[in-house]
């Protein structure tokens, strides 16, 4: 199938690109990488009266460490994710994710900003940036507003970003010497949507986590944080009694979702294996 | 695919009954909702604009009201399609429970959902089912001038339920 009619323009600015969205409001959608966009409308799911191509606005792009921040760009693809050196000295949890991201084709093309705009429950990005508290930068027509990841995804496909709203940037804490972290995803076949994943990340004081952070996706309709073992971790040394604990509480505490494939049971297991090997690898 | 569930309105049943019998009522509290039409007491007619995540399609759909008990529950069969994104077809029971504080509605559904929304869809599609119907009952209370009460509760429950 091909898509049906709709108008293109490729803005200059930030500002001509917020400007149009306000215009069009609905009938709008903004390309970048159009990694999901493009096979939507090939298919007819969605028909918008107008693509606004945000790829020349260069406020978007980049990654670059601002005072004890990484800024990451919304037009920064996974591949320049994967090959940053920024990123790997401080935010190395993402290098680890994004070769779980499909496959290269489409990692060469899609972007950081498209994922976590989209929201996918399925997807590695958001689900890293709740892990890093990362923050999301946000233009408007009446200006810029920061959220953090953990209130930036509301419901299944749903963000905080309004209809004439552009995700500028996130800005993740600089990684610090006492941080640890682990990535984990289970798929049919590399490249699938997750079955079940898991982004975990630990600062430890004298031998005691410090902080804890435990971020499933492909669980439930957002990205969400085991925050029951969270805090029964924080403030102990992780030994294999204690992995079992938490292994449980998660659990517990997370209402799992089924997909297509997966039951709501599987999904229950397999969150607590994931958990388990994340935080057996993050032991000291 | 079936979706379950069960919420606490703030409002006697009668009230409750009238708003889900009530076309205008349902046109602001069905997400999307376009166009609504009763044909007669048992058919309703509707067009809807399904938005979710990566699917912008319009359905148009009809509802055959059957069993219906008033003040206490009804059955319908439900059919809609969307074009090229697809069809859903299905039948739900709702039941009026009158409770101290409010009512409960307690709903059972069964759809089957084709083609490319079946296809591309079906990875979240009992997802996506589960928030339009929490949209509408949110939509809903609040059209009645009620709340959704102890909704944290009840959506506890109905999720374990499913």
């Amino acid at each position: 199938m091909k898509a049906a009619a709709f108008d293109y323009v490729k803005a200059k600015s930030l500002i001509e690109a917020i400007a149009l969205l306000s215009e069009h409001g609905e009938d709008a959608r903004l390309i970048a990488g159009g990694q999901t966009l493009l096979a939507t409308l090939n298919l007819r799911l969605s028909e918008p009266s107008i693509l606004i191509d945000i790829t020349a606005v260069s406020e978007l792009k980049g990654i670059f460490v601002q005072g004890n921040m990484l800024r990451i760009g919304a037009l920064v693809t996974h591949t320049e994710i994967e090959s940053s050196d920024l990123i790997a000295q401080h935010a190395p949890l993402l290098k680890e994710a994004a070769p779980h991201i499909a496959h290269r084709a489409i990692r060469n093309l899609g972007t950081w900003g498209g994922s976590l705009a989209y929201g996918d429950p399925a997807a590695e990005w958001p689900a890293c940036s709740l892990a890093l508290d990362a923050i999301m930068v946000i233009q408007g027509p009446s200006g810029a507003r920061k959220v953090s990841a953990k209130d930036f995804f509301i419901d299944l496909y749903t963000t905080t970003l309004q209809v004439d709203e552009i995700l500028v940037a996130s800005e993740i804490p600089l990684a610090s010497s006492n941080q640890v972290h682990s990535f984990q995803e289970l798929a049919r076949r590399h490249g699938d949507y997750a079955a079940v994943g898991l982004a975990a990340m630990i600062r430890t004081d004298k031998g005691k986590v410090q902080t804890c952070r435990l971020a499933f996706f492909s669980v439930a309709a957002i990205p969400t944080m085991a925050s029951k073992a969270q805090a029964f971790i924080e403030g102990k040394s992780i030994d294999t009694a204690l992995i079992q604990r938490a292994v449980n509480l998660a659990r517990e505490e997370i209402e799992t979702l089924a997909d297509i494939t997966n039951s709501q049971e599987t999904k229950t297991h397999l969150l607590g294996v994931l958990l388990e090997r994340a935080l057996t690898k993050m032991m000291p | 695919m079936e979706l379950n569930g069960e919420q606490l309105i703030a409002a006697p049943v009668s009230r409750v009954w009238l708003g889900l019998n009530d076309v205008s009522i349902l046109h602001a509290s069905i997400p999307g909702c376009e166009e609504i039409e009763r044909i007669s007491d048992e058919e309703v007619r509707a067009k809807v604009m399904f938005k979710i995540g990566p699917v912008r399609a319009r359905f148009a759909g009809k509802l055959i009201l059957s069993d219906i008990v008033p003040d206490v529950s009804c059955s319908m069969a439900f059919e809609g399609t969307g074009g090229a994104a697809g069809f859903a077809k299905g039948k739900a029971r709702v039941e009026l429970i009158g409770t101290e504080s409010g009512t409960l509605v307690r709903y059972s559904t069964e759809a089957s959902i084709g083609g490319k929304l079946g296809q591309i869809g079906g990875r979240l599609i009992s997802a996506s089912a589960k928030k339009i119907a929490d949209d509408f009952f949110l939509a809903f209370a609040k059209e009645l001038g009620g709340e959704l009460i102890t909704l944290s509760d009840t959506k506890v429950e109905d999720k374990k339920e499913e």
